[in-house]
């Protein structure tokens, strides 16, 4: 091309056409689909999130296949208790509605273990009107039991006074308080 | 012949009729797999009217309140939490501090394992007379001005009209601007998708109308959740009743909607 007086010019507005034209096309393309539709981001991943597997469900799903269970868990003091955190997520247990896997049930030491997350007053910022707490030997020297006895041998999980209260209403003992 | 051996004809035809068809669809019950209570629209409501209704952002003003009188420090929530977003090891959406006190006011902090064993022995690494003990289990403060989503370049983290902080995992690049602009530090990178993550206040399940994992498994009601805009809801009757209720680190303006009930300014 012969260099006229305005070709500089005329090479400058080209490119930017070039540039700008570029630039449109590449936002068109980049652009998610619903970006920009609440706000600077992409308005599906809200339904994305909202979609995700839930994996725990509530204590009254737990109930409804197994309420020999249900019975006593919800007449205890354990009441408030998710099954979910001591037997693991419904997600492991039912998939589609059928039964997909089994949850672990605790045994003896483990028992011992949960218990005392909540129960152990050696933790002392346990706020004491909230829960009953206990030190560990010597709850079970105080009892009069075998120092080896686990928490279960005598507290039903489910309802932690479930058989003490009905020793006590066999035997005849006041509630000392 | 005749009459009466016909209508007795008709009448065993129809009695045979009867209990094929029942053996039939009684069979068919026991072959068909029927679903065992499984349907989330089976399982009652926790937060009530949202199921069945289309989900309209602007209704909902959720809040988060803890209780620290009622923490007992089990770290149920922190083992909800943690199966069910299957956060990796190391890593905490939630957690709970535990802190101490003594006579000079010196605080210490500590949080094993973000608490997701419990607190199973009392602390032995300070020797001092302990004046006061308690436990705080810090979240996502979902702030009204959340500085993370100011700082994302990309886009990625975001508030919904509907007032939850999320994280765009498609668009996140993983630069942890958002990590070090959140002043609760509630945010991480994951390890497996190099992508940033955060409590959700189980947004998923709150749209369903089942309460955040945490708050569902607290054995004390230390963490309540619910819409201000219900006037029945527990956290409205909290936040108007003359309760000492504080946000964290307010002077940083970003107007969290997570309340502390009961919390001492030793925290932050």
């Amino acid at each position: 091309m012969k260099s006229t007086y305005n070709s500089h010019i005329k090479r400058i507005v080209l490119g930017l056409v070039v540039f700008a034209v570029l630039g449109f096309v590449g936002k068109i393309v980049l652009t998610p689909k619903s970006f920009g539709k609440y706000g600077p981001y992409r308005a599906d991943a809200i339904d994305e999130e909202a979609n995700r597997e839930i994996r725990h469900m509530t204590n009254a799903s737990c109930l409804t296949c197994h309420p020999h269970e249900a019975n006593i868990h919800l007449t205890g003091l354990h009441k408030t208790i998710s099954c979910e955190f001591c037997h693991g997520p419904y997600a492991d247990h039912i998939k589609d509605g059928k039964v997909y896997g089994k949850l672990p049930v605790k045994k003896k030491e483990e028992i011992k273990v949960m218990c005392l997350r909540c129960h152990n007053k050696a933790i002392q910022a346990r706020p004491g009107e909230v829960i009953k707490t206990i030190v560990m030997p010597a709850h079970l020297e105080e009892q009069k039991v075998k120092v080896s006895h686990t928490c279960d041998q005598c507290h039903q999980v489910h309802a932690p006074l479930k058989y003490i209260n009905r020793a006590k209403k066999i035997v005849g003992i006041k509630e000392k308080n | 012949m005749g009459k009466p051996d016909a209508e007795l004809d008709k009448e065993r035809r129809a009695f045979i009729k009867k209990v094929l068809n029942g053996a039939i669809a009684g069979s068919l019950l026991l072959v068909i797999p029927m679903p065992i209570g499984a349907a989330t629209e089976e399982i009652p409501e926790q937060i009530p009217g949202i199921r069945g209704k289309k989900w309209d952002m602007s209704h909902q003003r959720f809040a988060f309140i803890v209780d620290i009188t009622r923490c007992i420090g089990c770290g149920s929530c922190c083992v909800a939490d943690r199966r069910e977003f299957n956060v990796p090891d190391g890593y905490y959406r939630t957690w709970v501090e535990r802190y101490l006190k003594d006579f000079e006011s010196e605080v210490y902090v500590d949080s094993p394992h973000g608490g997701f064993d419990g607190y199973q022995s009392p602390r032995t690494d300070v020797e001092v007379e302990v004046r006061d003990t308690f436990f705080v289990p810090k979240l996502c403060n979902m702030c009204k001005e959340p500085p993370c989503v100011q700082v994302c370049p990309v886009g990625a983290t975001f508030k919904t009209p509907d007032g939850f902080i999320l994280v765009d995992p498609k668009r996140c690049v993983g630069c942890a601007y958002c990590i070090q602009a959140c002043p609760y530090s509630a945010r991480y990178l994951d390890p497996v998708t190099r992508t940033a993550e955060k409590c959700t206040w189980c947004y998923h399940r709150v749209r369903k109308g089942l309460l955040p994992a945490c708050v569902n498994v607290c054995p004390t009601g230390a963490r309540k959740f619910g819409d201000l805009n219900d006037k029945n809801s527990e956290v409205y009757k909290l936040l108007h009743e003359h309760e000492v209720l504080t946000v964290l680190k307010k002077d940083m303006g970003t107007y969290p909607a997570l309340y502390y009930k009961g919390l001492r300014r030793e925290v932050v």
